[in-house]
């Protein structure tokens, strides 16, 4: 028997919440992330100057910006309300990820930048995998 | 849920008692054989449920029934919820948080 069994308690002491105070999860960052890029490549593939296809541009504009807004909203709730001081103690960079992956929200809405785009997947993405691991 | 011997081990489950215990802390519990006080953390039985134990900080005694709280009042389910504990569902005091290795301290 090694020494941490020895001395691990067998009886707990609940210091719980019943009430869920959040249900949090990256998805809607990502999902919001992946319209984005769709929306920066409808836009920059789009053709044709009649009134539908102008439409079209137009709508693909607005939900680029809608989405853009929408991922820097949970990306904001998971960095502010989630993430707790021993998260960052063990991801060290947590923060500077955050602002970087915010920044690039608002780039997205700036600009019809494919790198920018693919910039926000991967920084979500990442965020994604730290907050999965903070759940093992 | 009464422990057999004087002192007995807890790990704590949950963030009620944040900053003072985390998810996971290990403490030492001394049995109370006096009526809690006020500001002391307590290991008690959970009045809805009196096999789970529950680690709160007592706010006041008044007439053997003791109201508690979490240290962390936006994730804690305790007296505002369930009312004060009679004081024989305390069980003990934790002194020591013994576990993590960098957390070690004693409780204030």
């Amino acid at each position: 028997m090694d020494l941490r069994s020895l001395i691990a308690p067998r009886l707990v002491a609940h210091a719980h919440c019943d009430i869920p105070c959040g249900i949090y999860d990256p998805t809607p960052a990502k999902i919001a992330a992946d319209t984005v890029a769709k929306m920066v490549e409808k836009i920059t593939g789009a053709t044709g100057g009649d009134e539908a296809s102008r439409n079209t541009f137009i709508r693909s504009v607005a939900v680029k910006e809608e989405h853009a807004q929408i991922c820097k909203k949970e990306l904001l709730i998971l960095w502010t309300d989630y993430f707790k001081p021993e998260h960052l103690e063990k991801y060290p960079k947590l923060h500077d990820t955050f602002w970087k992956a915010a920044k690039l929200c608002s780039k997205n809405k700036q600009s019809v930048d494919a790198k920018a785009a693919a910039d926000l997947q991967a920084a979500v993405t990442e965020i994604a995998d730290i907050f999965w691991a903070t759940k093992k | 849920m009464r422990p057999a011997t004087l002192v007995f081990r807890v790990a704590v489950a949950g963030a009620s008692m944040e900053p003072t215990f985390r998810d996971g802390d290990w403490l030492l519990v001394r049995k109370l054989s006096r009526p809690p006080r006020a500001g002391e953390v307590v290991v008690a039985t959970d009045p809805r449920e009196p096999a789970r134990l529950l680690v709160k900080r007592v706010s006041s005694v008044a007439h053997g029934r003791v109201t508690v709280h979490g240290d962390h009042p936006g994730a804690s389910t305790d007296s505002r919820q369930f009312g004060p504990i009679p004081d024989s569902a305390v069980v003990g005091r934790p002194f020591l948080r013994y576990a993590p290795l960098h957390r070690i301290g004693f409780v204030k």
